[in-house]
């Protein structure tokens, strides 16, 4: 089944709009609603767009099953790596040991509601990205693995 | 005659359900010192501004891993089915 | 006033969507109803005020399930009842 090609067009003109927009999401996680699983979902809901639109052979590039296989181990290894690195510094295990020292994502914020700044909140910008990317590659390799059984199969109708 | 009862069944239980549905308290949660320390502190103590986050990736930090690795071995899962249709790649 | 109206109108659609999905043949129609469901009760989530699940909601359940659904239905055909 070949879908037609305004749907072919149409998923190739909006995947890098949901590309940005849920690496939005990812990135300003600590100050807006969201954090690394939505934004991971978000992108992973562009990269299933494109792969149901064409076929996985008709896929180049950064879509393949080896990128999303590193991209998922690594999420999660500088997941477990910014926790474990806590220890390193004298704290326990999940200590946010960045915040409010004024060093990369270390600067303090006033109490109360306000806008925020992108640099703050210590550990917690490296965890949404470690979760977001987890969870891109998660996702997207469930759809392919599924995929790859449509393509050796033969499809119908 | 099983369909009438099963029928009845069904009424009493939706009765049931929404007797107590209608009761509950809705959209006013009640007050408890874990929330407020979280609200009170929250932005100090982590530096986000968006406690939700903060409560998920720093205090509530270990049900986040658990929550990474669910996901990492349903990954896995999936592709211990799916690995003999795999050629290549 | 206003925001039950929105209610109302946001759960009649979860309803009558859901009954659609069940009364379909065609079954892609019936996986582009469920994520049409997904969608409602994603909007239904922001009303009250949970901004986090409605974005979980909407790219996961309109997204994501609705073309894992697509996929096997192009492995099992498109009309129900459609004996192989």
């Amino acid at each position: 089944m070949q879908l037609s090609r305004i749907v072919r067009t149409a998923a190739d003109i909006l995947y890098p709009f949901i590309l940005i927009f849920g690496l939005y999401i990812v990135i300003h996680g600590h100050l807006t609603p969201g954090g690394g699983f939505q934004g991971g979902a978000v992108i992973a809901t562009g990269s299933v767009l494109l792969l149901v639109a064409f076929r996985y052979s008709e896929l180049t590039g950064d879509l393949r099953k080896g990128w999303m296989k590193i991209f998922e181990s690594g999420g999660l290894l500088l997941f477990i790596g910014t926790a474990l690195a806590a220890l390193l510094v004298g704290g326990v295990f999940f200590f946010n040991w960045l915040a409010n020292t004024g060093s990369l994502f270390g600067i303090p914020v006033a109490f109360g509601p306000n806008p925020g700044e992108i640099y703050t909140a210590g550990v917690i910008p490296v965890m949404n990205l470690a979760v977001g990317i987890e969870v891109w590659g998660g996702l997207s390799l469930i759809v392919m693995y599924m995929m790859g059984d449509l393509e050796e199969g033969g499809e119908r109708s | 005659m099983k369909r009438i009862v099963a029928a009845v069944i069904a009424i009493f239980l939706l009765g049931v359900f929404m007797l107590i549905a209608v009761q509950l308290p809705f959209g006013r949660p009640s007050y408890s010192d874990m929330d407020d320390y979280f609200l009170r502190h929250g932005q100090e103590e982590t530096g986000a501004n968006n406690i939700c986050t903060a409560v998920v990736f720093d205090y509530r930090g270990f049900d986040t891993l658990g929550e990474a690795s669910v996901l990492f071995s349903a990954v896995v899962t999936t592709g211990l089915i799916f690995r003999r249709l795999e050629r290549g790649d | 006033m206003i925001e039950l109206f929105f209610h109302l109108l946001v759960l009649a659609g979860i309803v009558f969507a859901a009954i659609f999905v069940y009364m379909e043949r065609d079954l892609l129609s019936a996986a582009i109803a469920t994520g049409l469901f997904s969608f409602l009760i994603s909007l239904e989530f922001y009303i009250l005020q949970a901004p986090d699940v409605a974005i979980s909601q909407a790219a996961i359940g309109a997204g994501l399930t609705t073309a894992i659904f697509i996929i096997a239905i192009r492995k099992v055909g498109r009309w129900e009842g459609d004996e192989r």
